[in-house]
Formats: structure tokens, C-alpha cells, sequence
């Protein structure tokens, strides 16, 4: 499978010279299957400019949400494809009490949206994920409600030989060091159980965790961990804090390929491709 | 190399929040998954059984039964399908009930029972929770 970055941020867009090579836009990555289908997770607003360059009529698009906090479906009513007649799209996200169409729409309607999500030209499916496993064309997808606040799913996806495991707001060791569990106690341990891509919640650095434990993010430190411990081959660590410059993204890279080795980890950065 | 699946063993997010809860605890409190496995008890409940949990891991129901040896005022054992926890997997219900343990060999302890059933967002079963504490201020 092949992935792209379109959005790596985390909690709200950060343009600025500060933040221009890691990139500002929220979360959204591509994934495009051997088959042609392509899987989007999230609809930040990295989504907006992934909907301008994709082909809409090449073959179905399935955006798979992890929650529903604004800056995982904040590029949704931006994304080109949902106003194509002809463009086969199905939004899947969490189970919960109420359609997920009806939740989304909360937000993407009046006064805050001028178009509803009853107007879009094509129509697009708005699923709750049907289990914890299904296919969606050539892959068969894993889904399971992950620590985070309000309900949070993280994702793998697996086709052939490899799978990619997307958690961007997870926070695993929000009950203490990952050290004292056993892994069936760790949040996500068996969607990212040697996969062959980890991307993983990275929003705080180490000193500031302890100022924002329950918030439902990881710190640097805990996110490596957590790939260690899972067997991850590749990890990119991903939703970076609006306030993190590229120097200290640099930095963190830095420290992360210390700890994990040279190939192993990376830091995400908007634009990024990748072959799994 | 291919792919594994998944790793079978994961914990539902209920019953692994759920445990950081009674981590946090002085309140003797454990948690039952669906199957009425025993798969956490907290310092507190440990110090009532007399052994901790990273000792004992996991036990069936009936295994942390003997363990506590329930018993009502009058000494008789209390069934184990009359156990709040077990009625709270049952019944999907809150359940309450005042009666003693014998943990740690000692003389029976009068206690207060509470089992709080684990509900998911789409209505599944995830286990329950319990919790118990010494009975110090009611008269005998």
C-alpha cells in the first residue's frame, strides 16, 4: 500500500513560517490499495488539498474517522470529491448512540456550516464501523475504541504482507508508566502488534505531559515506548502540537532515532510518501 | 515476511480505563469481564485477600470466591450466583448487598458490596465492577 500525509498537526491548523516544513494542516493521510481503492483517515484539514488531487472516479473513497473532534473533520465539507454526483464515498467513524451522519452534522450545519450534509452531490454513506473487522477492497480493516477522550477508535490496516496502524490521539499510559502492564492492558497494543507502519499520537513532549495527563495524548516518551513494546517495524510519530516548531520537531527526530534506531522512527511531516 | 493478525488478547477500552480508575483507589475494587474472569483487583482488595494482584494475575470467579469466602450474618456461605458481582453480569443491574468476608483467614469482616455493570455505547456486555469496604459504623 502506498502513504501519503496530507495533515499531521494535531488540535488546530498552524500555518506559519514556523511550522512550514512539518507542515500546519490537521490530520489526514492516504492510504491507496493495490486494488486502486483508496482509504483516507481523518478529514482534517490536511483533506482539502488531498480531495483536489485525487481522481475521484477512480475508484471508491472511504474516509475512516477516528473520533469526531473538529480537527479530524474540519477539512470534510472542503473536500472536493463529496461534491462530484459521480464520486462513490462512504465516511465510516465511531459507534454511538445516534447516527453518525446526525453527529457530524452538529457541526457541519447551520449556523456553523452553509452547506448541509443532506446537500452534497454525492451523496456520500455515513457508516458506523460495523465490528471490530471488515473488508474494504483489497484490505481488511481493525478497528477498536482506543484511550482518548469521548469515544476514539484507532485503525490497522492490513493488505497482503503489511498493515498500517493509525492512532494520532491515543494516550495509552494515561494510567501509568506502559512498564506496569501486561499487553493485553495497554490501549491499542493489538492494532499496532507488528505493524508494518505505527503512526502514533506524539503531541507532548516529555516535561509537559505531566501539566496535561488526561487530555488524551501521548508524550514522546510513551509514544516510543508503545512502539517499542508493540514490535512496530516503522513508526512516525504524528499530531504535533500547534506550538512545535520544525526546529523542534528536528530536535525530537533527533532524540527518537537515538532511542529507536536509524529507519525505525521518524517524525511525520506533511507532503510525505511512503511505500509499506 | 507475512503479516500476523492482531494480537487475540486485548482488553476492552471499558475494562482498561476501568482499571486505571481502581488503580487509582483506596477502595478495595476489582473487575470482572464478560465471562466472569477476575482480571484486576486493586492494592486495597489485594490487602483484603492477603496476596496482590501481580502474584495472582487473573482468577475465575470461583477461585476469587474461596479466596474471600463470602458468608451472611449468620456464617452460612453466600451462593455464588447470589454474589452481586455475579448478579450485576446476570441481570445487567446494580447491585448492593451488606454481608461478610473472611479474606486473609481472618474473622469474618462485615463489609458493603457494590457491583456496577460495564454497558458499552452500543449496549454490549463488557463485565462489571466491584467494590467493597469494611462495614466500620453500623451497629452489629
Amino acid at each position: 500500500m502506498r502513504v501519503k500525509l496530507w495533515g499531521t498537526r494535531g488540535s488546530v491548523p498552524a500555518p506559519g513560517r514556523e511550522t512550514a516544513r512539518y507542515g500546519g494542516n490537521t490530520s489526514c493521510v492516504q492510504v491507496t490499495l493495490a486494488g486502486g481503492t483508496t482509504i483516507v483517515l481523518d478529514a482534517g484539514t490536511g483533506i482539502r488539498a488531498l480531495g483536489l488531487a485525487l481522481d475521484a472516479a477512480a475508484g471508491p473513497i472511504h474516509i475512516l474517522l477516528t473520533h469526531l473532534h473538529v480537527d479530524h473533520i474540519q477539512g470534510l465539507l472542503f473536500f472536493a470529491p463529496l461534491f462530484q454526483p459521480d464520486a462513490d464515498v462512504t465516511v465510516w467513524g465511531p459507534p454511538a448512540r445516534g447516527s453518525l451522519e446526525s453527529r457530524i452534522g452538529r457541526y457541519l450545519s447551520a449556523p456553523l456550516s452553509p452547506v448541509e450534509l443532506r446537500e452534497l452531490p454525492s451523496e456520500p454513506s455515513f457508516r458506523g464501523c460495523p465490528g471490530p473487522e471488515w473488508t474494504i477492497g483489497s484490505a481488511q480493516v481493525h478497528a477498536q475504541l482506543v484511550v482518548h477522550r469521548g469515544p476514539t477508535l484507532g485503525y490497522r490496516v492490513a493488505e497482503g504482507d503489511t498493515s498500517l496502524c493509525y492512532l494520532p490521539d491515543h494516550e495509552p499510559a494515561l494510567g501509568g508508566p506502559l512498564g506496569d502492564y501486561e499487553d493485553e492492558w495497554i490501549s491499542g497494543f493489538a492494532l499496532a502488534n507488528e505493524a508494518s507502519l505505527l503512526i502514533h499520537d506524539c503531541q507532548y513532549s516529555d516535561a509537559e505531559y505531566a501539566a496535561y495527563r488526561g487530555w488524551g495524548h501521548s508524550s514522546a516518551g510513551d509514544a516510543l515506548e508503545f512502539a517499542t513494546r508493540s514490535h512496530a517495524r516503522r513508526t512516525l510519530l504524528f499530531h504535533h502540537d500547534p506550538l512545535r516548531s520544525d526546529d523542534q520537531l528536528d530536535a525530537l527526530e533527533r532524540r527518537a532515532v537515538e532511542r529507536l534506531g536509524e529507519g525505525a522512527v521518524g517524525v511525520a511531516m506533511e507532503g510525505a510518501e511512503l511505500e509499506v | 515476511m507475512a503479516d500476523r493478525p492482531p494480537a487475540p488478547a486485548q482488553q476492552s477500552l471499558q475494562l482498561i480505563l476501568a482499571r486505571n480508575l481502581i488503580s487509582t483507589l483506596s477502595t478495595a475494587a476489582f473487575i470482572v469481564d464478560p465471562r466472569g474472569t477476575v482480571v484486576f483487583y486493586n492494592e486495597a482488595a489485594g490487602e483484603f485477600l492477603g496476596m496482590r494482584y501481580e502474584e495472582t494475575g487473573k482468577m475465575p470467579l470461583p477461585e476469587w470466591r474461596a479466596a474471600i469466602e463470602p458468608v451472611d450474618d449468620e456464617g452460612n456461605p453466600v451462593p455464588a450466583d447470589e454474589l452481586p458481582i455475579t448478579v450485576a453480569l446476570r441481570e445487567r443491574r446494580p447491585v448492593h448487598m451488606t454481608n461478610r468476608i473472611r479474606g486473609r483467614g481472618s474473622a469474618a469482616e462485615r463489609i458493603e458490596m457494590l457491583a456496577l455493570p460495564l454497558i458499552g455505547t452500543e449496549d454490549q456486555h463488557e463485565g462489571a465492577v466491584g467494590v467493597f469496604w469494611l462495614h466500620l459504623d453500623a451497629p452489629e
